[in-house]
């Protein structure tokens, strides 16, 4: 695939509003934006937005520590990678004025609008987007200077309030022992805010701030706090505002994009090329053993075990299968050796030839469709007898704890991968249990069941290369 | 959810209590001002408020709500109920969740619930249920602390203290302010609070950078009025158990001098004294860093029941109530006075009935035109709530 074609932009050029519009690298985003933007650069920057949240949230489920240098970096190299160069130059801390900078706000500011429309219909959607929302605006926040900051304040008219010499001296002690991260001189040498506690109840939580009255003693760098909690609050509001509004929006070229944007994969298309290597259908099973992620093994066993998949079971598993390499014959035969246990040969045929040959792009529109990626099968729709499903996001507690000690986990990994689940991250679950059950783990989160089946597959070929060589 | 308090084989109410109940409610429980508390002075706050009934028969009554007091007097007559809980105010009337609908809980005022059974690894003078004049100051301790953090560091005033009928004590906390509160920002503050770490852990209180000097210090000068005293009477050292356990606490490394010096006296005080001595001879070389502080800590350091304060719809007993088992009545008490407060003068059911009638039946029942509670020792408690509601509403109405 032209992964290339999609970043190429129309230019479009800066008017004189724009400079003033865009100004700061921080937004807290007040005003809609209101121009014209081609359809190609409305789907480019919701993709952009959509793949710079995941690379933010990816980057703490990495295990690098929130806010941490190395967080921070891991953030930067994947936005470069990713040829999110724009978003990176929000994070210069220059707060630069040339074409370049004005560019970059722009997209930051339209991309989020975009990404409010398409994020604003469902309360998990809404919870993921807030939740990315604010830590972009941290990771901005914390790349600016001090005098960057203050111009921040004084242009969206946040009035903090610095405290007086005189009541600094005062509280000079409480001060120092209540803030952490600063030394007698530090606190002296720089200004403290005076908020309400309830803005930076975080840093309550914590014990991370001085009290007093009802108010919170903060330096400049934790006033992010607080108006991450004001921009919390009416981002919240807004975004249940327009999902009450939605409906009015009825533009069928834009919808389609916004209702699929969560689920839209931002890697790895993993569709079949032919260069592939044929894998061996008598192999299949020992490889649902060894280099299946759990949700593929999932439906093999219960395949084998039933003859027999329903409709979404046989598309999810039938595309891993195409693109980890079954050829078309060996494709159709492996189905109708199973299925055909439980009815003849013209019932398949009848009944189910016509599908698989249509999911292999054989009849029909014959398209050669791409397998499921981990958002879409943790956001799919699982019913009853359904086998398709994310196991560390839909199976039960017990069930999955059993089955992923009974696919080798060992017991520290199944605690640590049930804490995982538990805090709602499946990726990262799956993961930690490609790592509890292979030599060494994978070299990224796992995004894909491909890359699942792939990442494994390599660790086996460089053992046999090492072996060979 | 609050759930009737103990399941022990306890006899059930005594004909005398099912007989003085419905009088109790209907002549002497400050119900009206309760009314006004409890819907802020607003009818339709109150009728969404959720109200739950406790009956003789054990049947707990979840999600009531009242459209106006005589409603929820009349309901209160009709079932006796043995304890009345209170929840928060959801945005719809809670009796419409019989009819299978969803509940979002907007509002309550901020509680706190301490027990003392969850003192029974500390007090040695009573245990689970028990509790006389002497745990009493490990709760004096906690109402002084929580008042001291809710005013000097929340700014908030609208404070009321109660006795929780049997082993504890409930803090309401009723500005504005506070009631408005969401779940989180109650965890949170339960969290800037609590500095014992839970579990079987043998030492639960250490400070760090993180747990600023000036919340323990501010404790530890509140503990000390009370330490020595609980020192004696608990014998918290007086014996070899006690004594081991509370080594336990001390690091390894400088440990055997302190059990040396400790163990070659025997009563507590004396024990204490032995501690202090090795403590300051030891700070010169050693980093004790606090742990003399730790340890006064974890003695004596107010331990919340965190559930009771975290979630909004959690119910707490209406202050007024009579416990079922002691008979006592709950009622509520000046955190100043708190030293004062004495177990045995709670007044209970059968006694402010009996007060009632005595007064009733005298020839003379000069000043005319008492209220009934008056004649009673409910008196200054009473007088006391109203204190609390009538300030309450004087502020709602000057600072909104």
């Amino acid at each position: 695939m032209d992964t290339n074609a999609r970043r190429r932009r129309v230019h479009t050029t800066v008017e004189d509003t724009e400079a003033t519009l865009y100004n700061h690298d921080l937004s807290l985003y007040p005003k809609f934006p209101c121009s014209e933007i081609p359809l190609s650069e409305f789907e480019e920057l919701a993709i952009d937005r959509v793949q710079l949240f995941r690379i933010i949230e990816q980057a703490s489920l990495k295990g690098h520590k929130y806010f941490s240098d190395e967080w921070k970096k891991c953030i930067k190299d994947d936005m470069m990678k990713n040829n999110l160069k724009k978003f990176v130059r929000l994070l210069s801390g220059f707060n630069g004025q040339t074409e370049l900078d004005i560019q970059a706000r722009r997209a930051d500011h339209i991309s989020h609008f975009i990404l409010r429309i398409a994020y604003c219909r469902s309360e998990e959607l809404r919870k993921w987007f807030l939740a990315r929302e604010l830590e972009w605006f941290k990771i901005k926040f914390v790349s600016n200077s001090t005098p960057s900051i203050l111009k921040f304040l004084q242009l969206n008219e946040l009035n903090y309030q610095t405290i007086s010499n005189e009541e600094k001296e005062d509280l000079k002690e409480s001060l120092i022992v209540c803030t952490p991260g600063m030394n007698d001189v530090q606190v002296m040498m720089s200004e403290f805010y005076k908020v309400p506690f309830l803005d930076v109840w975080t840093l309550v939580q914590k014990r991370r701030v001085f009290l007093k009255e009802g108010y919170a003693y903060i330096p400049i760098n934790d006033l992010v706090v607080s108006i991450q909690s004001t921009f919390r609050t009416t981002l919240s509001s807004k975004l249940v505002l327009m999902n009450r509004n939605l409906p009015n929006l009825d533009d069928e070229r834009l919808s389609n994009l916004l209702c699929n944007l969560h689920q839209a994969y931002t890697g790895n298309e993993y569709t079949v090329s032919n260069d592939k290597d044929a894998i061996n259908p008598a192999d299949i099973d020992e490889y649902s053993k060894k280099h299946y992620p759990l949700c593929m093994r999932n439906l093999h066993e219960t395949l084998r075990a039933n003859h027999h998949l329903k409709h979404y079971g046989r598309l999810i598993y039938g595309l891993f299968l195409k693109a980890i390499g079954l050829k078309y014959e060996q494709f159709i035969e492996f189905w109708r050796s199973e299925f055909t246990k439980t009815m003849d040969t013209d019932a398949f045929n009848k009944n189910h030839l016509y599908n698989f040959n249509h999911q292999f792009g054989k009849v029909g529109k014959r398209v050669n469709y791409s397998p499921y990626s981990c958002m879409k099968i943790i956001m799919s729709n699982v019913g009853a007898g359904d086998a398709h499903c994310c196991p560390f996001r839909h199976f039960d507690v017990g069930r999955l704890r059993a089955k992923i000690s009974e696919c080798g986990a060992p017991s520290e990994g199944v605690s640590e991968i049930m804490q995982l689940v538990n805090n709602g991250h499946y990726q990262i679950a799956c993961t930690k249990y490609f790592q509890y059950t292979h030599p060494q783990p994978s070299s990224n989160t796992i995004n894909h069941p491909n890359q699942y089946f792939e990442e494994s597959m390599n660790l086996v070929k460089d053992k046999t290369e090492k072996i060979v060589s | 959810m609050a759930s009737a308090c103990c399941s022990d084989n306890e006899p059930a109410f005594t004909e005398e209590y099912l007989k003085n109940i419905v009088p109790y409610y209907t002549k002497l429980m400050p119900l009206p001002k309760l009314y006004e508390w409890f819907g802020y002075g607003n009818p339709e706050i109150f009728a969404k408020r959720e109200i739950s009934f406790t009956l003789s028969n054990d049947v707990y009554i979840r999600y009531q709500s009242f459209d106006s007091f005589e409603e929820f007097f009349n309901e209160i007559k009709k079932k006796a109920p043995v304890k009345i809980d209170i929840g928060a105010i959801y945005k719809t009337k809670p009796k419409i969740k019989a009819l299978g609908f969803e509940l979002t809980a907007t509002r309550k005022d901020l509680v706190f619930d301490i027990d003392i059974s969850d003192y029974d690894d500390v007090r040695t003078c009573c245990n689970g249920a028990g509790i006389c004049n002497k745990c009493w100051k490990f709760m004096a301790i906690a109402t002084k602390i929580i008042s001291a953090v809710l005013k000097e560091d929340f700014n908030y005033e609208h404070i009321l203290w109660v006795f929780s009928g049997r082993r504890g004590i409930h803090c309401w906390v009723a500005d504005r302010h506070a009631r408005e509160l969401t779940n989180e920002v109650r965890s949170a503050m339960t969290e800037y609070f609590n500095l014992l770490k839970d579990g079987n852990k043998t030492k639960k209180v250490v400070l760090t950078g993180r747990i600023h000097k000036k919340i323990y210090e501010r404790a530890i000068k509140i503990i000390d009025e009370y330490f020595m005293d609980i020192l004696e009477e608990q014998d918290l050292l007086g014996t070899d158990l006690r004594l081991r356990k509370f080594l336990d606490m001390i690091d390894k490394g400088v440990r055997k001098q302190f059990q040396k010096s400790m163990t070659a006296v025997k009563c507590s005080v004396e024990r204490w004294e032995a501690f202090e001595q090795t403590f300051t001879e030891l700070q010169e070389s050693d980093d004790l860093k606090t742990l003399k502080e730790e340890i006064k800590l974890q003695y004596t350091y107010p331990r919340l029941d965190v559930h009771v304060t975290r979630s909004l719809d959690h119910l707490l007993k209406t202050p007024f109530c009579v416990h079922p088992k002691t008979e006592k009545i709950c009622i509520p008490f000046e955190a100043e006075k708190v030293d004062d407060f004495d177990l045995e003068k709670v007044p209970t059911l059968s006694k402010v009935i009996e007060e009632l009638k005595t007064y009733d039946e005298r020839e003379d029942t000069l000043p005319l035109g008492l209220n009934d509670y008056q004649k009673t020792s409910l008196t200054q408690h009473i007088e006391l709530l109203e204190r609390f509601v009538n300030n309450l509403e004087k502020d709602d109405k000057m600072k909104y």
